[in-house]
Protein backbone atom coordinates (compact mmCIF):
# COMPACT_ATOMS: atom_id res chain seq x y z
CA UNK A 1 0.00 0.00 0.00
CA UNK A 2 1.15 3.75 -0.93
CA UNK A 3 1.70 5.79 1.75
CA UNK A 4 1.53 9.84 1.43
CA UNK A 5 3.40 10.39 4.55
CA UNK A 6 6.35 12.62 3.22
CA UNK A 7 9.04 11.55 5.82
CA UNK A 8 11.55 14.31 4.60
CA UNK A 9 8.80 16.96 5.45
CA UNK A 10 8.49 14.86 8.32
CA UNK A 11 11.89 15.62 9.77
CA UNK A 12 12.12 19.11 8.53
CA UNK A 13 8.85 19.97 10.56
CA UNK A 14 10.19 17.87 14.06
CA UNK A 15 13.97 19.75 13.04
CA UNK A 16 11.85 22.97 13.67
CA UNK A 17 10.61 22.03 16.68
CA UNK A 18 13.94 21.03 18.38
CA UNK A 19 15.55 24.54 17.08
CA UNK A 20 12.87 26.16 18.30
CA UNK A 21 12.36 23.93 21.91
CA UNK A 22 16.37 24.31 22.45
CA UNK A 23 16.08 28.38 22.12
CA UNK A 24 13.27 27.93 24.82
CA UNK A 25 15.50 25.78 26.65
CA UNK A 26 18.29 28.16 26.64
CA UNK A 27 16.21 31.02 27.20
CA UNK A 28 14.55 29.63 30.87
CA UNK A 29 15.75 28.98 33.95
CA UNK A 30 17.02 25.12 34.79
CA UNK A 31 14.52 24.95 37.20
CA UNK A 32 11.94 25.37 34.52
CA UNK A 33 12.99 23.35 31.78
CA UNK A 34 13.96 20.80 34.21
CA UNK A 35 10.65 20.67 35.65
CA UNK A 36 8.73 20.30 32.53
CA UNK A 37 10.76 17.79 31.25
CA UNK A 38 11.10 15.50 34.85
CA UNK A 39 6.92 15.27 34.87
CA UNK A 40 7.34 13.70 31.32
CA UNK A 41 10.59 11.33 32.15
CA UNK A 42 8.99 10.61 35.52
CA UNK A 43 5.55 9.54 33.60
CA UNK A 44 7.34 7.79 31.40
CA UNK A 45 9.60 5.90 33.80
CA UNK A 46 6.61 4.76 36.03
CA UNK A 47 4.60 3.49 33.20
CA UNK A 48 7.75 1.37 31.84
CA UNK A 49 7.29 -1.05 34.80
CA UNK A 50 3.91 -2.31 32.56
CA UNK A 51 5.60 -3.28 29.92
CA UNK A 52 4.90 -6.76 29.58
CA UNK A 53 8.12 -8.63 27.86
CA UNK A 54 10.71 -10.58 29.71
CA UNK A 55 14.14 -9.90 29.71
CA UNK A 56 14.42 -12.79 26.10
CA UNK A 57 11.53 -11.09 24.53
CA UNK A 58 12.65 -7.87 24.46
CA UNK A 59 16.71 -9.01 23.76
CA UNK A 60 14.53 -10.72 20.51
CA UNK A 61 13.01 -7.33 19.39
CA UNK A 62 15.81 -5.60 19.93
CA UNK A 63 17.83 -7.29 17.34
CA UNK A 64 14.71 -7.14 14.58
CA UNK B 1 19.45 27.13 30.83
CA UNK B 2 22.16 28.49 32.76
CA UNK B 3 24.84 26.81 31.42
CA UNK B 4 28.38 26.92 33.25
CA UNK B 5 31.13 25.26 31.12
CA UNK B 6 34.70 25.00 32.78
CA UNK B 7 37.17 23.13 30.70
CA UNK B 8 35.88 20.04 30.79
CA UNK B 9 33.17 20.72 33.45
CA UNK B 10 29.70 21.64 32.36
CA UNK B 11 27.77 22.70 35.11
CA UNK B 12 23.85 22.23 35.72
CA UNK B 13 22.71 24.10 38.57
CA UNK B 14 19.18 23.91 40.28
CA UNK B 15 18.39 21.11 37.88
CA UNK B 16 14.80 19.02 39.08
CA UNK B 17 16.20 15.62 38.50
CA UNK B 18 13.76 12.71 36.92
CA UNK B 19 14.13 9.53 38.07
CA UNK B 20 15.90 8.64 35.13
CA UNK B 21 18.73 10.64 36.00
CA UNK B 22 18.53 9.09 39.81
CA UNK B 23 18.43 6.02 38.20
CA UNK B 24 21.94 6.65 36.17
CA UNK B 25 23.42 8.23 38.88
CA UNK B 26 22.47 5.46 41.15
CA UNK B 27 24.02 2.95 38.78
CA UNK B 28 27.39 4.81 37.84
CA UNK B 29 28.16 5.34 41.80
CA UNK B 30 28.52 1.89 41.74
CA UNK B 31 30.14 1.37 38.28
CA UNK B 32 32.70 3.78 38.78
CA UNK B 33 34.61 2.28 41.59
CA UNK B 34 35.48 -0.42 38.92
CA UNK B 35 35.87 1.39 35.98
CA UNK B 36 36.41 4.69 34.02
CA UNK B 37 32.93 4.80 32.13
CA UNK B 38 31.54 7.68 29.71
CA UNK B 39 27.77 8.26 29.19
CA UNK B 40 27.22 7.98 25.33
CA UNK B 41 24.52 8.65 22.48
CA UNK B 42 20.61 9.79 23.38
CA UNK B 43 21.02 9.81 27.40
CA UNK B 44 23.25 12.55 26.77
CA UNK B 45 20.77 15.02 24.93
CA UNK B 46 18.11 13.69 27.64
CA UNK B 47 20.09 15.06 30.12
CA UNK B 48 20.29 18.74 28.69
CA UNK B 49 16.96 18.89 28.55
CA UNK B 50 15.66 16.77 24.91
CA UNK B 51 12.04 15.97 25.73
CA UNK B 52 11.75 12.68 24.64
CA UNK B 53 12.06 9.38 26.44
CA UNK B 54 14.61 6.30 26.13
CA UNK B 55 14.94 2.85 27.18
CA UNK B 56 18.47 2.27 27.43
CA UNK B 57 21.55 4.08 28.33
CA UNK B 58 24.47 3.49 26.27
CA UNK B 59 27.93 3.53 28.42
CA UNK B 60 31.51 2.68 26.75
CA UNK B 61 34.12 0.93 29.95
CA UNK B 62 37.53 0.73 29.59
CA UNK B 63 38.46 -3.28 29.30
CA UNK B 64 38.14 -5.09 32.69
CA UNK B 65 40.14 -8.31 33.69
CA UNK B 66 37.33 -10.97 34.68
CA UNK B 67 38.04 -10.62 38.38
CA UNK B 68 37.32 -6.90 38.15
CA UNK B 69 34.09 -7.53 36.30
CA UNK B 70 32.73 -10.54 38.55
CA UNK B 71 33.65 -7.86 41.51
CA UNK B 72 30.93 -5.54 39.68
CA UNK B 73 28.51 -8.42 38.76
CA UNK B 74 28.38 -9.18 42.49
CA UNK B 75 27.71 -5.81 43.90
CA UNK B 76 25.11 -4.89 41.12
CA UNK B 77 23.02 -8.51 42.21
CA UNK B 78 23.34 -7.72 45.69
CA UNK B 79 22.02 -4.14 45.20
CA UNK B 80 18.71 -5.39 43.59
CA UNK B 81 20.37 -4.93 39.37
CA UNK B 82 19.79 -8.00 37.51
CA UNK B 83 21.35 -8.40 33.86
CA UNK B 84 19.27 -9.25 31.17
CA UNK B 85 21.20 -11.28 28.45
CA UNK B 86 22.84 -14.08 31.36
CA UNK B 87 22.98 -14.97 34.78
CA UNK B 88 26.85 -16.31 34.33
CA UNK B 89 28.90 -13.85 34.82
CA UNK B 90 31.79 -15.74 32.70
CA UNK B 91 29.40 -15.32 29.79
CA UNK B 92 28.78 -12.04 30.40
CA UNK B 93 31.97 -11.09 30.21
CA UNK B 94 32.74 -13.36 27.16
CA UNK B 95 30.17 -11.32 25.88
CA UNK B 96 31.86 -7.67 26.60
CA UNK B 97 35.26 -9.37 24.75
CA UNK B 98 33.65 -10.37 21.95
CA UNK B 99 32.64 -6.76 21.20
CA UNK B 100 28.84 -7.05 22.25
CA UNK B 101 26.89 -4.88 24.60
CA UNK B 102 25.13 -6.40 28.06
CA UNK B 103 22.20 -4.59 29.33
CA UNK B 104 21.46 -4.26 33.24
CA UNK B 105 18.15 -3.38 34.68
CA UNK B 106 16.56 -2.94 37.97
CA UNK B 107 15.74 -6.68 39.08
CA UNK B 108 12.33 -7.73 37.44
CA UNK B 109 12.00 -4.59 35.15
CA UNK B 110 13.69 -4.72 31.65
CA UNK B 111 13.05 -0.68 30.78
CA UNK B 112 15.32 1.22 31.14
CA UNK B 113 18.61 -0.23 31.00
CA UNK B 114 21.86 0.49 31.01
CA UNK B 115 23.90 -0.59 27.60
CA UNK B 116 27.62 -1.85 28.71
CA UNK B 117 29.63 -1.97 26.36
CA UNK B 118 33.72 -2.38 26.11
CA UNK B 119 35.43 0.28 24.31
CA UNK B 120 36.38 -0.87 20.86
CA UNK B 121 37.68 1.47 18.69
CA UNK B 122 39.82 5.13 18.52
CA UNK B 123 36.33 7.07 18.59
CA UNK B 124 35.08 5.08 21.28
CA UNK B 125 38.41 5.29 23.27
CA UNK B 126 38.86 9.23 22.53
CA UNK B 127 35.17 9.33 24.31
CA UNK B 128 36.42 7.78 27.36
CA UNK B 129 39.73 9.28 27.87
CA UNK B 130 38.76 12.82 26.63
CA UNK B 131 34.93 13.09 28.29
CA UNK B 132 33.29 15.85 30.02
CA UNK B 133 32.34 15.88 33.75
CA UNK B 134 28.60 17.16 34.26
CA UNK B 135 28.06 18.47 37.64
CA UNK B 136 24.74 18.39 38.73
CA UNK B 137 24.87 20.11 42.19
CA UNK B 138 26.74 17.84 44.26
CA UNK B 139 26.08 15.05 41.19
CA UNK B 140 28.87 13.91 38.58
CA UNK B 141 28.52 12.64 35.85
CA UNK B 142 30.94 11.48 32.82
CA UNK B 143 29.65 11.93 29.21
CA UNK B 144 30.90 11.78 25.77
CA UNK B 145 32.44 15.47 24.85
CA UNK B 146 30.00 16.97 22.38
CA UNK B 147 32.45 17.45 19.50
CA UNK B 148 32.08 13.36 19.39
CA UNK B 149 28.55 13.24 20.11
CA UNK B 150 27.01 15.13 17.59
CA UNK B 151 29.06 13.76 14.23
CA UNK B 152 28.03 10.31 16.27
CA UNK B 153 24.50 11.05 15.99
CA UNK B 154 24.69 11.98 12.78
CA UNK B 155 26.60 9.17 12.04
CA UNK B 156 23.86 6.90 13.47
CA UNK B 157 21.38 8.26 11.10
CA UNK B 158 17.56 7.86 12.48
CA UNK B 159 15.57 10.61 12.35
CA UNK B 160 15.74 10.33 16.34
CA UNK B 161 19.70 10.68 16.15
CA UNK B 162 19.38 13.28 13.79
CA UNK B 163 17.08 15.63 16.27
CA UNK B 164 19.49 14.98 19.45
CA UNK B 165 22.37 15.99 17.17
CA UNK B 166 21.06 19.45 15.97
CA UNK B 167 18.75 19.57 19.97
CA UNK B 168 23.06 19.75 20.77
CA UNK B 169 24.47 21.55 18.12
CA UNK B 170 22.05 24.45 18.99
CA UNK B 171 22.35 24.47 22.98
CA UNK B 172 25.73 24.50 22.76
CA UNK B 173 26.54 26.53 19.78
CA UNK B 174 29.60 29.17 20.63
CA UNK B 175 30.68 26.61 22.91
CA UNK B 176 31.74 23.75 20.95
CA UNK B 177 35.08 23.88 19.15
CA UNK B 178 34.44 24.07 15.83
CA UNK B 179 38.00 22.57 14.07
CA UNK B 180 37.71 19.60 16.95
CA UNK B 181 33.94 19.34 15.54
CA UNK B 182 35.08 19.52 11.84
CA UNK B 183 37.81 16.68 12.36
CA UNK B 184 35.50 14.12 14.37
CA UNK B 185 32.84 14.70 11.04
CA UNK B 186 35.55 13.75 8.96
CA UNK B 187 36.55 10.80 10.63
CA UNK B 188 32.96 9.79 10.63
CA UNK B 189 32.58 10.96 7.22
CA UNK B 190 29.57 12.92 8.17
CA UNK B 191 27.89 16.12 7.22
CA UNK B 192 26.15 18.17 8.82
CA UNK B 193 25.14 21.11 6.50
CA UNK B 194 21.86 19.62 5.38
CA UNK B 195 20.50 19.99 9.07
CA UNK B 196 22.29 23.52 10.06
CA UNK B 197 25.17 22.00 11.11
CA UNK B 198 27.94 23.67 9.05
CA UNK B 199 30.53 26.19 10.05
Amino acid sequence: MESNFDKKQNLKERLEFVRFYSRWVKSVPNEVWSKQQTDFINSLFENAVNYPFSPEKYLKSLKK
Amino acid sequence: MELEIEGKYIFLRNKVVSKLDLFVIDFIKILEKYTDYVIVSGYVSILFGRSRGTEDIDIFIEKMDFQTFKQLNDELRQKKYWFLNAENPLELYEMLNDKLAIRVAIQDTVIPNIEIKFTKNMIDRDSLQKHMEVKIDRESLNISPLEIQIPFKLYLGSDKDIEDAVYLYELFGEHLNKEKLKQYMDLLKVQGSNYGIEF
